[in-house]
């Protein structure tokens, strides 16, 4: 008896073989999480040519920045940044704003047809119609090959309306009512009092919009047909979808000894300057995904 | 004259009209929201009705209420045409076959990564397993490019380890679709719902686990009789919301993406979904009306799958959303 508790108090067989099991499987995870990133990363500072012929797995082989040096030449390139970076902080700006107003409104427990209004709601949330009705609704708004219809259709997220509600009813009305007892107006009270006090909740918010912005491309592909108004994203499809006979004139271009850098290796350079803003915000946000997440379960 | 009717009005005004005004600010703020919803999501309900009559694009929003209707016609038409079968097959195979492979893992992962002791350890690890999740598929299918050419990473290791002679076409071929599209689905998503899961676990009781050990259980057992046990509504409220968008690829809903930006001519066989027909017949071959119908037979069947799903949940665990 004594000498089984003094084995438990040490390690078990059972205890050795789980741990062996669990450090290999997340090993594995980590690693197959983070090498795809690794390799591109590699790959973006490796001479495109040289980096066709293969075998580049842990290392840069022939180091160089002029797949960075020709992405910031590259008109297109240079043009979809432009139209992400201002679909990305219009669009997060505009969600933002517009979700706080509709959903302060809604956090008063006394505004009427407040029933009628979450039913409102809630219905849009679980029923939507087609993508052809939009596309129709698009195009008769004037919105379609237009630098809006990034930024005006999905401005409202019903999902965050019943967060930020949730999160509104939470802050206690006291501070509202004797704000109103000293004379301040309804916008006063929202400026000066609780916009200050939903700071964390606008970060969850603007975290998950910017990323969404920042990564789309469906809009691109289907509501326009603008070269101008390329995002990153489709610029990418459009690159990775021509790759195979851009090679072929670059290697007639290498025979001459003009050009070391492919579409390919350009196009990686612009992968990993478009997942770098990702990768340095979405790690500090994690206590908020996992409550709107848990609010998400919940409210769904 | 004018002042005194205008004190009668007044008078008449219920007291409910009063408090509407009283909350003038707070109203405007929510019919602001309850008018852009009405045109972006009641607007598209509302159209669905094209896809029992024949639109035209010209006539703009008016036209899908002043159009002739056609019934059912173009439900027929997709019923009976020779690309059905193939696309319902599609769509089919590649939801229930990600269903089942991807559903267990990230449930697995989350009993694992809870196993950690060492808590900067165990946050580093979760971190990274959901960064996967913030990066667009257009940029997954870029890495898998590289890395699934005949001369990258995995076709390198499949000939050094003996698994075939020479680099398989895993991107064109139709053979590799779904294994691709599935694992790429598990690679992306499974990080990001293991949170959830993770954060069921912790908040189970820790002296379950204690009176278990006092009862002689080992890890495994633990893990068995009371991890899972205790996170099983958790579970059961996922599996719904899974399965009620099953045809639009599980919880991520990844089909259509992954159809679209992994589909190529060489595996169009078995790539092409209901979700990417309805993209290509309504908006390259503007086929506003049938294009329409063939989507809301996609939605009637998820809104089926829901309730049936929800009901057999109530019926056996007692858990349901609704």
């Amino acid at each position: 008896m004594v000498k089984a508790r003094t084995w438990r108090r040490g390690k078990t067989t059972e205890d050795v073989m789980v741990d062996i099991v669990i450090v290999a499987v997340l090993a594995f995870v980590v690693v197959s999480c983070l090498y795809p990133f690794y390799l591109s990363v590699i790959l973006s500072f490796n001479e495109g040519l040289d980096a066709q012929r293969g075998g580049i797995y842990l290392w840069v082989r022939k180091f160089t920045l002029s797949n960075y040096a020709s992405l910031l030449k590259d008109s297109a390139w240079l043009m979809a940044f432009g139209v992400t970076v201002a679909r990305t902080a219009i669009g997060t700006a505009l969600t933002v704003a517009f979700t706080m107003l509709v959903s302060y409104g809604l956090s008063h427990r006394e505004l009427m047809f407040r029933k009628a209004y979450f039913g409102f709601f809630i219905f849009a949330m679980y029923f939507s119609g087609g993508v052809i009705p939009y596309y129709i609704l698009l195009r008769s708004l004037h919105l379609l090959n237009t630098f809006w219809v990034y930024v005006i259709p999905g401005c409202l997220s019903l999902f965050y309306i019943l967060v930020a509600t949730s999160f509104f009813e939470g802050i206690p009305a006291e501070l509202g009512e004797s704000a109103k007892l000293d004379g301040a107006g309804e916008g006063t009270i929202f400026l000066r009092i609780i916009l200050p006090l939903s700071k964390p909740l606008m970060a969850t918010i603007a975290i998950f919009t910017s990323v969404a912005h920042w990564n789309s491309w469906y809009e691109t592909a289907f509501f326009t047909s603008n070269k101008a108004l390329r995002t990153v994203a489709y610029q990418m499809i459009t690159v990775i979808n021509k790759t195979n006979t851009a090679n072929m004139g670059n290697d007639a271009a290498m025979a001459a000894g003009a050009v070391s850098t492919t579409s390919l290796s350009i196009q990686l350079a612009a992968m990993v300057i478009a997942v770098l803003p990702i990768l340095c915000v979405y790690p500090f946000f994690q206590q908020y995904f996992v409550t709107g997440l848990t609010v998400g379960a919940v409210k769904s | 004259m004018e002042l005194e009717q205008r004190k009668q009005r007044a008078g008449r005004m219920s007291l409910g009209l009063r408090t509407f005004q009283k909350q003038g600010m707070l109203q405007l703020f929510v019919l602001a929201g309850v008018i852009y919803i009405f045109i972006f999501h009641y607007i598209p309900m509302f159209g669905l009705i094209i896809g029992f009559k024949d639109y035209k694009i010209t006539t703009g929003i008016g036209g899908m209420f002043t159009s002739n209707w056609v019934g059912l016609k173009y439900f027929k038409e997709f019923f009976g045409d020779y690309k059905f079968g193939e696309l319902m097959r599609n769509t089919l195979v590649l939801s229930i076959l990600k269903l089942i492979c991807s559903f267990p893992i990230p449930i697995l992962l989350a009993i694992f990564i809870n196993e950690v002791r060492n808590r900067p350890l165990k946050k580093f690890i979760q971190t990274v397993s959901y960064l996967p999740y913030f990066i667009s598929w257009v940029i997954v299918s870029g890495m898998l490019k590289i890395m699934a050419d005949s001369s990258g990473i995995i076709n390198q290791a499949i000939v050094a380890l003996g698994i075939s002679p020479k680099p398989l076409e895993l991107l064109t071929s139709p053979k590799y679709f779904y294994p691709i599209a599935i694992l790429t689905a598990i690679w992306k998503d499974t990080g990001w719902w293991t949170i959830i899961f993770l954060a069921a676990i912790t908040g189970i009781d820790p002296t379950l686990y204690e009176a278990a050990e006092i009862d002689g259980a080992g890890r495994v057992r633990k893990m068995l009789d009371i991890t899972l046990p205790s996170i099983a509504p958790t579970i059961t409220v996922v599996l719904i919301m899974a399965l009620g968008n099953l045809l639009g690829g599980g919880l991520s809903g990844s089909n259509f993406e992954q159809c679209y930006l992994l589909g190529n001519a060489g595996n169009i066989e078995v790539s092409d979904i209901i979700q990417t027909y309805v993209m290509r017949i309504g908006l390259s071959n503007a086929r506003y009306s049938y294009a329409t119908a063939v989507g809301m037979f996609q939605s009637v069947i998820s809104v089926i799958l829901v309730y049936t799903s929800n009901l057999i949940s109530k019926k056996v665990s007692g858990n349901g959303l609704f």
